[in-house]
């Protein structure tokens, strides 16, 4: 017989110990851009890098729209002006005006089913982590299950293309109410690089009412895992547009 | 009423059915036939209930042939029974038959049918009364020829008229083996049976056993055993819808009555020797029955070969029941022709109902193909439910009436502990487990029948634009299914009945009393039960309902002897009760507390996101059932022959058309051999037929100095 219990047990837990504590292993997550004060003159040139329109020039410098940002580092990189970069993970919000998180009963037990609809593979790749040992989901109770029709909430990653969007439609439709939408990766939430375009309409959101968003292209396991607490109410959701503070003590109000 | 002329009423309905065709118009004749075939059905129903019921019988010598001797008739609580199931069986058929012989208005002749009809009901009333082997036989002879000639009624298909021929062939043997059994037996010279049961004490060994074998086998012909019922999956299929709930319901148990008759009765076995064999041979009818029955995608051969499957197991019951009378263990042989008997019932009950349903939908449909089928349903929910009713029946679940007889038959393999040989304890293990097995593939069987042909998507037009079945078929099936239940639920009152036929063969020993025992207080052998025991049943609801219900009890328990120390109890009117609670208090709770406050969202059904979910995409039967084919290969041996195959340049395979074969295990392993060596046998003296006149001098003077020799040394 194999000694696979004494190794299992001489191994001990390797799981991350996110949501308990902080995860801070090297790499785990590719972080975001930050909302950076800036003068206008470059906050003007950086914004014209940015390829998907994720920033926006405000009053003091550059504004974030998380759900755009396609991770292609070119406000933070080959140029001498940057924007500030954040760690983390802990990025899903609740996007505008929609139901918000799911209620105690929900809160241990959710069923997810993932909907691919245009994906290039790697933000499916990203939610595939959450199944190993590492970030272990069932864990913290979330099952994926293959039917709509046993599932709470309906995890959607890529580019709604034309031709996913009647599965998509067909299979929110065949889930048992209550139900929530979580939308992960920019494609999945405003079309990513591809936009809003003759193959892709720019977003889930216009098509379902998507609950929660998680940028990222793709988000981290982290992300997503964050996601998912976040629309089972177990975790407070992030804030998916950045803004500059507007606190500089020193100026006059 | 004296019995005698409710027998001629019978009759004399059936005669005025046969001359009242020969003048009415075709059009006429099946509104003729549902009212004379149910007037003649409650007759016999009043004729066989009064003996049934009350034990009144009588004996009736018409005329004296000579040198053959009597004619007699005579009416017992065992011919009782089979007349009582024939005319349960025959009424709603009859009604039903008026319905759906239209379909053969002006391409048959209906006077044909009508006429046929009511001879053979007359030959069916008559077979189990004819007291004398001569009439048996020559009743036995004409059923023969009537079913034969009902079975080819479509007589322009050519299946119809092979189907016709092998059953007929096959029909004959039997009789001749009945034949043979009976002369056999008529020792001393008289052909009356009950000359015949005095003559068979003092047969000998070989004797009983040839008698044995030959009614055995002779009657299984038309009950349908292993290796002579390959007759019958084709004849079923051939034989009009609107006949073939008869054949099912009605000649089936007469083959059975036969072998109970002339076996159980005539000449009860006094070693344990034949009622193995009869237990072997209906186990092995059984399991190959059922194996075929699931594999079936025309709803008519699957109900055919559960036929089989069914008259398997009233067989090996029957079996268990030699076994223990020659074995002196009585009380257990009453419990054994109790269930063989409850099944028998039973089956021609739901089988018949099921054949209805199935003409039902083949002459609305125009197709029995159950991967042709599917929605129905929809379209015809009242038969739709009642088939659905015949299929939990068939299938042994409670509250309906198959669970209890297959209960009933199961119990008594597993009371051969009770037994003193080792080697006949191990036969009944083994039958036993071959006839769970057999239960549990019935049920796979009808899952398929059913949840394919009248759920899921209509596989065809035809199926999705069928009409509601008429209520010509729907009453005669309703009442079917309402005996289904009552007889599901009523086993303490049916057993006691079934004690009148079982008390001459189990040598007066009585299933009631090892089957239900009396619980209830009002009953005057209540006291004989142990207060204790009664106690210990008391505290979990024995006696629930006692002051209502005029039985012995509702609970069938048997308490086994010193070998086998073990009771076994079930209550499947109890069980009933508490289903319906169940059901109505989910219901209850539903409404109430669940659904006052929600909304219903319906939506369409989850099809994986395609676009538009086809038909083709969805389970057939055939898909279904394809794990018992492969797991069974080894009795399928499926032959795979392809035919055609499209190429696309050298190695891609565009189309690949395949024809399936499949030969029956009985005609792979018995027919085809005796075929095969009859036709070589043939060709051999075929050879000898070459036409030279010189030749066939020779041979007539060798034949002639091989007769001179014989005649000189012989
Ligand atoms: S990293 Fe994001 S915000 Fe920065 S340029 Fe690329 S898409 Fe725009």
């Amino acid at each position: 017989m194999t000694n696979w219990v004494i190794k299992g047990l001489r191994t001990g837990v390797k799981s991350t110990r996110y949501p308990r504590a902080e995860e801070t292993a090297a790499g785990c997550s590719p972080g975001l851009p930050a909302a950076t004060r800036l003068p206008s003159d470059l906050a003007e040139m950086i914004v014209a890098r940015c390829p998907t329109g994720a920033l926006e020039r405000s009053l003091e410098g550059v504004d974030v729209d998380l759900r755009r940002c396609v991770h292609c580092f070119r406000c933070t990189r080959g140029s001498n002006c940057t924007v500030d970069w954040s760690g983390g993970y802990d990025w899903a919000g609740f996007a505008t005006e929609r139901t918000g998180a799911f209620g105690p009963p929900f809160g241990r037990s959710l069923h997810i089913l993932v909907v691919d609809t245009g994906d290039c593979g790697a933000c499916l790749s990203e939610v595939k982590q959450l199944n190993n040992p590492y970030y272990n989901m069932h864990r913290l109770g979330f099952f994926l299950t293959p039917t709509p029709r046993h599932a709470d909430v309906l995890l959607v990653v890529g580019a709604l293309t034309e031709q996913m969007r009647l599965p998509l439609r067909k299979a929110y439709d065949a889930m048992p109410t209550p139900k929530r939408v979580v939308a992960a990766g920019a494609c999945a939430l405003s079309g990513g690089v591809f936009g809003r375009s003759f193959i892709c309409s720019g977003g889930v959101g216009e098509f379902l009412p998507v609950d929660v968003e998680v940028p990222g292209n793709p988000p981290p396991p982290l992300a997503i895992l964050h996601g998912l607490m976040v629309v089972a109410g177990r975790k407070p959701p992030a804030s998916l547009y950045r803004r500059v503070e507007n606190s500089s003590a020193d100026e006059p109000r | 009423m004296p019995m005698p002329f409710v027998l001629a009423a019978t009759l004399l309905t059936c005669g005025a059915g046969i001359v009242l065709s020969l003048v009415l118009d075709d059009s006429r004749i099946p509104a003729l036939l549902g009212c004379l075939g149910a007037i003649a059905s409650l007759l016999l129903l009043v004729l066989s209930g009064a003996s049934l019921f009350t034990g009144t019988s009588f004996h009736e010598t018409l005329w004296t042939i000579p040198q053959l001797g009597a004619l007699t008739l005579s009416l017992d609580r065992l011919s009782a029974l089979f007349l009582f199931i024939s005319g349960l069986v025959l009424l709603p058929a009859s009604v039903f038959a008026s319905g759906n012989l239209f379909r053969y208005l002006g391409k048959y002749s209906l006077r044909t049918y009508c006429i046929l009809y009511f001879a053979l009901f007359a030959t069916l009333v008559l077979i189990p009364i004819s007291a004398d082997a001569l009439s048996f036989l020559m009743l036995w002879e004409s059923m023969s020829i009537l079913i034969y000639l009902l079975v080819n009624y479509e007589h322009e298909e050519k299946e119809h008229t092979r189907a016709g021929y092998i059953m007929l062939a096959i029909g004959e043997a039997g009789t001749i083996a009945v034949a043979l059994a009976f002369i056999t037996l008529a020792r001393n010279g008289s052909l009356e049976f009950a000359a015949m049961k005095a003559a068979g004490i003092g047969l000998g060994e070989e004797a009983r056993w040839s008698v044995f074998l030959l009614a055995f086998f002779g009657f299984g012909v038309k009950a349908g055993l292993v290796p002579v019922n390959f007759w019958l999956p084709q004849a079923y299929t051939s034989a009009p819808g609107s006949f073939v709930p008869v054949l099912a319901g009605a000649t089936l148990n007469l083959g059975i009555y036969g072998i109970v008759r002339v076996n159980g009765y005539l000449l009860p076995a006094l070693t344990p020797g034949p009622g193995l064999v009869a237990l072997i041979i209906g186990s092995v009818t059984a399991i190959l029955g059922i194996l075929y029955a699931t594999t079936q995608s025309d709803l008519k051969t699957l109900l055919a070969h559960s036929s089989i499957e069914n008259a398997g197991i009233i067989t090996a019951a029957l079996g268990a029941g030699f076994v223990f009378v020659a074995l002196k263990h009585y009380p257990l042989a009453a419990i054994a022709f109790a269930a063989a008997l409850y099944q028998m019932l039973n089956h021609s009950i739901y089988k018949t109902l099921l054949f209805c349903a199935t003409g039902t939908v083949d002459s609305h449909t125009g197709t029995r193909n159950i991967d042709r089928l599917g929605g129905l349903i929809k379209v015809m929910p009242l038969t739709a439910g009642f088939f659905l009713v015949g299929a939990l029946s068939i299938a042994a679940l409670p509250p309906f009436n198959g669970f209890d007889s297959e209960w009933l038959t199961l119990q008594t393999m597993l009371q051969s502990a009770e037994l003193a040989s080792t080697g006949i304890k191990i036969v009944f293990a083994i039958c036993g487990a071959i006839l769970a097995l057999t239960a549990a593939l019935s049920v796979t069987c009808f899952v398929k029948a059913f949840a394919m042909s009248f759920l899921g998507m209509s596989r065809s037009e035809a199926a999705a634009q069928a009409e509601r079945a008429p209520r010509v078929a729907t009453v005669p099936m309703g009442f079917l299914a309402l005996l289904c239940f009552l007889l599901g639920i009523a086993p303490t009152y049916v057993i006691p009945i079934l004690d009148g036929p079982i008390a001459p063969i189990a040598q007066a020993a009585r299933a009631a009393d090892a089957l239900v025992p009396p619980f209830f207080a009002g009953n005057p052998h209540h006291n004989e039960l142990p207060a204790a025991f009664v106690a210990d049943f008391h505290a979990i609801g024995a006696q629930v309902g006692q002051s209502v219900m005029p039985a012995r009890g509702l609970i069938v328990m048997h308490r086994g002897g010193a070998a086998n120390p073990v009771v076994f109890a079930m209550s499947t009117f109890y069980t009933a009760v508490v289903l319906a609670l169940m059901l109505l208090g989910t219901y209850v709770v539903f409404r109430l507390i669940i659904s006052s406050s929600r909304a219903v969202d319906r939506r369409v059904v989850w099809d994986g996101g395609i676009r538009r979910l086809l038909p083709e995409m969805t389970y057939t039967g055939t898909g279904f059932s394809n794990p018992v084919r492969v797991i069974f290969e080894a009795v399928f041996r499926p032959t795979m022959v392809e035919d055609t195959s499209e190429t696309v340049g050298k190695h891609f395979r565009a189309a690949i058309r395949r024809t399936r074969g499949e030969n029956h295990v009985l005609d792979r392993l018995i027919l085809d051999p005796i075929s095969d060596a009859a036709l070589q046998a043939a060709n051999g003296f075929a050879r000898m037929h070459h036409g030279f006149l010189n030749a066939y001098a020779v041979y007539g003077l060798a034949a002639l100095l091989v007769a001179l020799l014989v005649a000189r040394f012989a």
